[in-house]
């Protein structure tokens, strides 16, 4: 698609495009500045607009919540880009802009997640780099002691144990690629999904 | 470890809670906005579709959480998210002593009064109002290409007053 936005671009930054018109637009925006420059000052709108919002009600009960999980894997993967400067990192008052470093390091970074396929009453996500640099599986009623698989082909290899935490975690450094991810307990299988590298 | 992870861990938090704001306004459901956030976030960080050139980074994360939240309401097979409608007498104004930052909320309400009426009604009702835009269009009697218009022109509008500042009176 090579028209530019017009008025779809204030409309798509207001999330009134619908999703495949959006999939067109972002299309777009990959290789035109000019509407990437006019979609951005959209986009600073509507974030000023979001400040005159309420915040959401804090009494809803944690049904499960995975921010301390992507927190942490967030930290994890921006200690992990070295080829960002962070020099500049000093002192409290550039707190929100080394905030905005780290999601930048994160959103340029290329990982993927994946639902592993398990039995009812358990939950289980792995997120992973593409590069095969680290994997992060985070599991909710996961029995005690259950084991990380990591498939290729005809052989296998544990990654280790998720801990005890209510999500039980891993995190692994350099576990490679592989064609699947197993958990283990009691020597049979009870959940497992394929990477998408 | 190269970061302040606490420092991190808070900074990230304060970004979530703007975020969340942005999803539960659409949503009015604190499991499902929960899930609009993530679901964006992962969206972002596993396509790669954040570049610097595109601007600020926080405004691309709200864009994208609001989307999501819009796209679930519009998808969504979940009766409850689908009902959720606005009486036609709604307020649509803005309460700056219940906003997120009061501050920014007065500069948005200053900002907006310098709009042309049309253009101020139609970003208020849908915005604010959480109207869709066809029900925009219906309670002001408008075409729906016109209620896109003067969004559209409205926004441009306002971004042109907020970056020479809103004079505050």
């Amino acid at each position: 698609m090579t028209q530019h936005l017009d008025d779809d671009a204030e409309l798509y930054a207001l999330g009134y495009t619908e999703r495949e018109r959006s999939e067109e637009i972002e299309a777009h925006l990959a290789t035109c500045a000019a509407c990437c420059e006019r979609v951005a000052a959209a986009e600073s709108v509507a974030a000023s607009l979001s400040a005159a919002l309420p915040p959401m009600p804090a009494a809803a009960p944690q049904r499960r919540t995975w921010w301390p999980q992507l927190a942490t894997a967030a930290a994890v993967v921006f200690a992990a880009t070295t080829a960002l400067e962070v020099g500049f990192v000093h002192g409290e008052s550039d707190r929100v802009q080394r905030t905005d470093v780290a999601l930048t390091a994160l959103a340029s970074t290329h990982f993927a997640h994946t639902t592993l396929t398990s039995r009812p009453g358990l939950t289980v996500k792995a997120i992973y780099s593409r590069d095969g640099a680290w994997v992060y599986v985070v599991a909710s009623g996961a029995p005690a002691g259950a084991h990380v698989v990591l498939r290729q082909g005809a052989a296998q290899r544990d990654l280790g144990a998720l801990d005890d935490g209510a999500p039980a975690t891993l995190f692994i450094h350099e576990p490679g690629r592989g064609d699947e991810y197993d958990i283990v307990a009691g020597g049979n299988i009870i959940a497992h999904g394929k990477p998408m590298y | 470890m190269a970061l302040d992870e606490a420092a991190f861990n808070d900074a990230y938090r304060a970004h979530a809670g703007r975020l969340r704001a942005v999803a539960y306004d659409v949503l009015h459901d604190p499991a499902a906005a929960e899930d609009a956030v993530h679901s964006a976030l992962m969206r972002v960080w596993s396509g790669g579709s954040y570049r610097a050139d595109r601007g600020a980074l926080l405004p691309f994360l709200i864009a994208c959480v609001r989307r999501e939240a819009l796209d679930t309401v519009r998808g969504s097979k979940r009766r409850h998210l689908r009902e959720v409608k606005v009486a036609a007498d709604d307020p649509v104004a803005i309460d700056e002593t219940a906003a997120i930052d009061p501050i920014e909320a007065r500069r948005i309400r200053l900002a907006l009064d310098t709009l042309p009426e049309g253009q101020r009604d139609v970003i208020t009702r849908a915005y604010f109002g959480h109207r869709t835009l066809l029900e925009v269009a219906r309670e002001a009697d408008l075409p729906l290409g016109t209620v896109k218009s003067r969004l559209a022109a409205g926004l441009r509008r306002l971004h042109t007053v907020l970056s020479l500042g809103a004079a505050p009176s």
